[in-house]
């Protein structure tokens, strides 16, 4: 029983960091019609900013919550300038090239950023060590064991997809960006300034994927410079099942690929290592039998 | 209205009008032009591959780039196209010599051989990829997953007590092989477009890849060892004596990799300038449109699928028995990516493309030894900076001209 | 006219339905287009005009009802079945595959007696440029009924050309497989006046030397429907609303009501 629940609360903490990866997949696509395959190294990026502000706050001798902030803000503020960087400077330019060619440059952006931070990482190559800052121990609940930081992790993961959400259907800008979603001329006609709500948009998406390295780095206690490679397959993979542009189907992505794997690891110890293996076959069958993903409304093609 | 017509013909690139004076004396330049041109890029490789110094590699690359450079803007590389199509087989005589002159030069130098080699099975797996990528427009994002299927095959071939088979048999079932296990792909792929294909591709690179991490059989993340090939009773590994020169062993592959790239590139060309070369490019470009006028989409994508996973499958065989050993690590998602900017580096379509391309990106970390720890880094700023300056490529890719005749 | 009249249907659609979502954009469409003839589908935005030309070259599923081409239910073939049973077309926007030369993109309408085999394809070299010669001809024959310099330009990538000869190239490539019928979709679409004129004198050319050969034609541009149709169909919100010569239904009251909106 309560090796079930320690399951549970690992799937759904890997679930938690696939869906806010796969947001910000599916946010560019939605606004931009690309894949930013660089995504899930700007997560690594973020983490490695929030081991840096952590430490050096916890150096100053200040308090685990100021910690915490420090690490936090610095994560998503370094992921989402990041992101607009690279929208602003190589996305744009390029929109009208070939998807190919898009995607190709993103994943050698990845490529870049992967590697800076192997080689002018101090010890880069190795993973570091993240510091423990949240409360320790946990409880068990009928029978269940529950970690602390596993549930405050899955509920802040929870609180920020909410958050997103909001930004999206509720504001000013998450209008712009929607209206850029419709119909970029249009949008441009109607007032929307094109090349601040883009960028913008991409500092959404990648802000929370700061956010999600964050949580990865503070549950794993460890990160390492190569960890947003597999991140960004799982979270492009997680976004496609869900049917790219479609939020809720990013999150029910991640959660589904998360889910997968831990059914695997639950019910077939021995072939744990195939974990991934059986999660991608089921993500290729899943999208062979709905080939424009679960949730996506069947767009017919104008002709 | 009359205007208008001469104004989109001014439009027209020069080199596209029809030749009406002294053709036959401009051919006999071009195809001057054309030999010099080989002769002068057969230097090129022989001499970046057996220089050892940095600052003569690296002065000799950036005059290479100049040349091009200055290639490119005279027009040089459009006068080498006609003089190579002016005389078809003369063109392909002066290249096989040329390929022999090099092996000749570098007869010695163990690892200049191995790296040719290595050149010429990248160039192979990427002209799989120009069929896939560049004609159909079908994402392969696992090419080296086939390469992999390729080498794998050998290896367990070569592991199998009991039953000999002739290596040049096992390298085609290398490439029966990524057939075979390509076909898995081939529902997904019909089934998706665009970024959807491209995730297929991805995930399935990924997958192979944990698969023959984690399995034992295959050897886990230890890889297997294989031995050499051997043709007709010659071992590969044996070093030759011809005309009173010594060849190191390693000439053997290059000149079986030299002949199943000269395969692929025919295969390639014949491809292209024929029906099924139109057929490809409408399937590409648009989908719809190509239905609508009769085509099979299916039928196309399976046959461009089923070529380029036969050019990897059997390129990977090679692979496996020149190096001797494989593991999961010599066919990771990085890999893949190499080859997809490999062809969009030569200039996706253009079958002769890659082979710069390829030369570029496996000789570049070998030869500049202080930037082995940087290469990754750099080979991505190059490829962004193609990508970003110049999307067309080296050899950007010329309109077909069926009516005018042929070309090399 | 009454020769027309009484030649036989080639393309009968009964009932014919195609539906998005809720939403009807053909409801119960009954339409007959005899032998030679010239007819011209007319309708306000979003009438169902070009989802009848998607429906029937096999783009769209129908939803209910049925399509008859020359005597063969052609309701559930796929699309690339239809060129082979004498059916071409245009599109909207131009469809031609841009980077390709002009020459691709006819032989692109021919594939269907183009050799299919990999054999044939890569190994018969000489079989091969006897076809591309013939072929080219017959490209240059159809190029040259367009009165223009097309017929030259075979070898030149098709983005090299203006709007009007892309809309030419687009028409050559739907004839030259033969086609029994032959849909054109807003072919005025993005050109000048003039230009359009020229078309329509172009395309009546061609029509007359194939007397055989069917034409529906959707159309905004009135004066275009008005010199070329034998006959019109109105549509509106996916119905058919009126039939019959373009005066009768110019002077209709329900179509005036369809393009003015209720008045």
């Amino acid at each position: 029983m309560s090796a079930i629940g320690q399951y549970v609360l690992n799937g759904l903490m890997q679930g938690t960091i696939y869906g806010l990866v796969a947001m910000g997949f599916t946010i560019f696509f939605g606004v931009m019609n690309v894949i930013k395959f660089s995504h899930g190294d700007v997560m690594t990026f973020g983490a490695f900013g929030a081991l840096v502000a952590a430490t050096a706050a916890a150096a100053a001798g200040l308090p685990t919550g100021v910690q915490i902030l420090a690490a936090v803000s610095t994560a998503v503020g370094l992921a989402a300038l990041l992101g607009a960087g690279i929208s602003r400077l190589l996305i744009l330019p390029l929109r009208s090239a070939p998807p190919l060619n898009l995607l190709l440059m993103t994943m050698m952006v990845g490529t870049v950023i992967r590697e800076a931070i192997r080689l002018f990482f101090p010890n880069g190559t190795n993973s570091q060590r993240f510091p423990a800052l949240l409360p320790p121990g946990g409880a068990t609940v009928g029978g269940v064991f529950v970690r602390y930081d596993g549930l405050i992790l899955i509920v802040a993961g929870l609180l920020i997809i909410a958050v997103v959400h909001h930004i999206i259907n509720r504001t000013r800008f998450g209008l712009a960006m929607r209206a850029v979603a419709e119909d970029q001329e249009t949008a441009r006609t109607m007032g929307v300034n094109f090349f601040r709500v883009v960028p913008l948009t991409f500092a959404l998406g990648s802000a929370t994927a700061g956010f999600a390295g964050v949580i990865s780095g503070l549950y794993y206690s460890e990160i390492n410079y190569g960890m947003g490679l597999l991140i960004a397959v799982i979270g492009f993979s997680a976004a496609i099942v869900g049917g790219l542009g479609n939020l809720w189907g990013a999150i029910l992505g991640g959660y589904l690929f998360a889910g997968l794997q831990t059914v695997v690891v639950a019910t077939l110890p021995t072939f744990s290592e195939y974990k991934n293996v059986v999660a991608f076959v089921a993500v290729i069958a899943l999208i062979t039998w709905r080939p424009t993903g679960l949730l996506a409304e069947r767009a017919s093609e104008r002709v | 209205m009359l205007t208008r017509h001469r104004s989109t013909q001014d439009e027209v690139p020069r080199d596209a009008l029809p030749m009406v004076a002294g053709v036959s004396a401009r051919r006999a330049s071009d195809f001057a032009i054309f030999a010099v041109v080989v002769a002068a890029c057969a230097g090129a490789v022989a001499f970046l591959v057996h220089a050892e110094d940095q600052r003569v590699v690296l002065s000799a690359l950036v005059a290479c780039g100049m040349a091009w450079f200055a290639a490119a803007r005279f027009r040089v590389i459009a006068a080498v196209e006609r003089g190579a199509a002016g005389h078809p087989w003369l063109a392909r005589l002066v290249l096989v010599a040329a390929c022999l002159a090099v092996i000749v030069v570098l007869r010695e130098d163990n690892f200049g051989l191995l790296m040719l080699a290595t050149v010429l099975i990248y160039a192979t797996v990427c002209l799989g990829l120009t069929i896939q990528l560049g004609y159909a427009g079908l994402s392969n994002f696992c090419a080296a997953a086939f390469l992999g299927c390729g080498g794998y095959t050998a290896a367990a071939l070569g592991r199998a007590e009991g039953i000999a088979i002739p290596d040049l048999v096992v390298i085609l079932l290398g490439g029966g092989v990524a057939v075979a296990i390509g076909s898995l792909l081939v529902l997904p792929l019909l089934r998706t477009r665009g970024h959807y294909a491209a995730l297929t591709t991805l995930a399935f690179g990924v997958m192979f890849n944990v698969f023959l991490d984690a399995n034992e059989l295959l050897g886990g993340p230890q890889g297997l060892k294989l031995a050499p090939i051997t043709v007709f009773g010659w071992d590969f590994s044996n070093d030759l004596d011809l005309f009173g020169m010594t060849f190191s062993f390693y000439a053997n592959y290059v000149m079986l990799c030299l002949a199943l790239t000269a395969v692929a590139l025919a295969l390639v060309g014949l491809l292209d300038r024929s029906w099924i070369g139109i057929r490809l490019d409408a399937v590409r470009l648009d989908e719809v449109a190509a239905q609508v006028f009769g085509l099979r989409i299916a039928r196309w994508k399976i046959l461009a699928f089923t070529l380029g996973n036969v050019l990897a499958g059997m390129a990977g065989a090679i692979y496996a028995k020149m190096t001797g050993f494989i593991a999961p690590n010599n066919f990771t998602l990085g890999d893949s990516l190499m080859m997809v900017s490999i062809v969009i580096l030569g200039g996706i379509g253009n079958r002769w493309g890659v082979l710069p391309a390829a030369l570029i990106v496996v000789l570049l970390p070998e030869k500049l030894q202080f930037i082995q720890e940087y290469r990754l880094l750099l080979f991505a700023v190059l490829v962004i900076l193609v990508l970003v300056l110049s999307p067309g490529g080296l050899l950007p890719r010329r309109t077909r001209t069926l009516v005018a005749g042929r070309q090399a | 006219m009454s020769a027309v009249a009484a030649a036989p249907a080639i393309l009968e659609a009964k009932g014919l339905s195609v539906r998005f979502g809720g939403l009807f954009a053909l409801n119960e469409l009954d339409l007959t287009v005899r032998r030679g003839e010239v007819l011209g589908l007319i309708g306000p935005n979003g009438s169902g005009k070009t989802t009848f030309f998607n429906v029937t070259s096999g783009i769209y599923p129908a939803a209910a009802g049925s399509i008859v081409l020359d005597g063969r239910d052609i309701t559930r073939e796929p699309a690339h079945a239809l060129a082979g049973l004498g059916l071409a077309r245009t599109f909207q926007r131009s469809r031609l595959c841009l980077p390709l030369s002009v020459f691709d993109n006819i032989a692109l309408g021919a594939q269907e007696r183009l050799p299919q085999g990999v054999i044939d394809n890569l190994l018969r070299r000489r079989t091969l440029a006897r076809a591309v010669a013939a072929l080219a001809e017959e490209a240059r024959d159809l190029a040259r009924l367009f009165n223009t310099n097309l017929a030259r330009r075979l070898d030149e990538p098709a983005v090299a050309l203006g709007m009007i000869d892309r809309r030419r190239v687009e028409i050559c490539r739907a004839l030259i497989g033969r086609p029994k019928i032959l849909l054109l979709d807003e072919p005025s679409a993005g050109m000048t006046h003039d230009e359009t004129n020229q078309l329509i004198d172009e395309i009546l050319d061609v029509q007359r030397s194939r007397g055989d050969l069917t034409v529906i034609i959707v159309e905004h541009e009135m004066g275009l429907i008005e010199r070329i149709t034998d006959r019109c169909v109105v549509l509106n919100y996916g119905r058919k609303i009126c039939e019959g010569c373009f005066r009768e239904v110019a002077a209709d009251p329900t179509v005036r009501e369809a393009y003015l909106g209720h008045s």
